[in-house]
């Protein structure tokens, strides 16, 4: 999820060459090389509304085509198309008042545990949806997309260390939401 | 109980996380909607710029206010008219600061 310094070089070229040439080519790789990730950041941000996603995302690309001028190589390629999908999110969501999905920001209580453990991923996914807004998109950040902490904060455009105060809450949250399955997990090791 | 660890909750999102989406024809449908040029055309924004800024320089070079602003500052005497000196060279630069800020903000 993370790309390797050599990755980052090849997109650095890419804009180089889409950059000077006007190369069409250079930005379509460029497209190609991130499209499924940004669009699976804004899935994750639209609470799976694949068709709004697309929509956003195609949006997205095209600010980026436009402005490929202001990218200063000072974040990775993709750290910049992030930042540029969360805001195009933001002012999409102020436009046409989209559910922003928030949640419950009171104290832990936990998930009963299920008795089947392919039921896990669906309480991951509940808990998450519990979770506070601010406190789901740090996660699908740090977490989910693999940026670091100080990367989030720039897609966010958050001070570093509200992403790292909502980074923790937000985990323990889950660990105590979660818990139950973690001793099912314990009970069945030691029988 | 034992403690799930933070490296527990990672690995349980992660896994949870579907990873990144398909192709399915979406970069096609974008490179048909980008338009054949990106460059934007600067040039009328530093002709308004100039024009505004000669505009500007030629209706105060006219009024004494600008004069008698300039003569009070430079003399240390601080008169209505150097206030209103003062204040259009805070104003513009406060402007100014916030267009940079916005600017970078947009990087």
């Amino acid at each position: 999820m993370t790309d390797s310094p050599a990755e980052a070089r090849i997109d650095q070229a890419l804009v180089i060459r889409a950059r000077l040439g006007n190369d069409h080519r250079a930005f379509e790789q460029l497209l190609r090389r991130h499209q499924g990730m940004v669009r699976a950041q804004l899935h994750r941000l639209l609470h799976g509304d694949h068709a709004a996603a697309d929509d956003l995302a195609q949006e997205v690309f095209l600010l980026a085509w436009r402005k490929l001028d202001q990218f200063r190589g000072e974040a990775r390629f993709s750290t910049w198309l992030y930042r540029i999908a969360y805001s195009c999110f933001l002012q999409a969501c102020r436009k046409r008042s989209w559910p922003t999905g928030d949640a419950d920001d009171g104290e832990v209580e936990r998930l009963p545990a299920p008795p089947y453990a392919v039921d896990l991923q669906l309480d991951v996914e509940r808990a998450m949806q519990r979770l506070s807004l601010a406190e789901q998109t740090v996660l699908l950040h740090c977490v989910q997309l693999g940026l670091s902490h100080e990367e989030t904060s720039y897609v966010l455009a958050m001070p570093l260390g509200t992403v790292k105060t909502h980074a923790t809450r937000g985990k323990a949250k889950l660990k105590a939401w979660l818990a139950p399955w973690h001793e099912a997990n314990d009970k069945e090791r030691i029988s | 109980m034992s403690d799930l660890h933070d490296d527990a909750i990672e690995a349980l999102l992660r896994k949870q996380f579907d990873g990144a989406v398909p192709d399915d024809g979406f970069s096609g449908r974008v490179m048909q909607r980008l338009p054949a040029h990106r460059r934007h055309r600067t040039w009328p924004l530093w002709v308004g710029a100039l024009a505004g800024t000669a505009a500007c320089f030629e209706s105060l070079l006219s009024a004494p206010l600008l004069h008698i602003g300039w003569r009070d500052w430079a003399g240390g005497e601080l008169s209505a008219s150097a206030i209103v000196l003062l204040s259009a060279i805070a104003g513009m630069s406060l402007l100014a600061c916030w267009w940079s800020i916005a600017e970078a903000d947009d990087r």
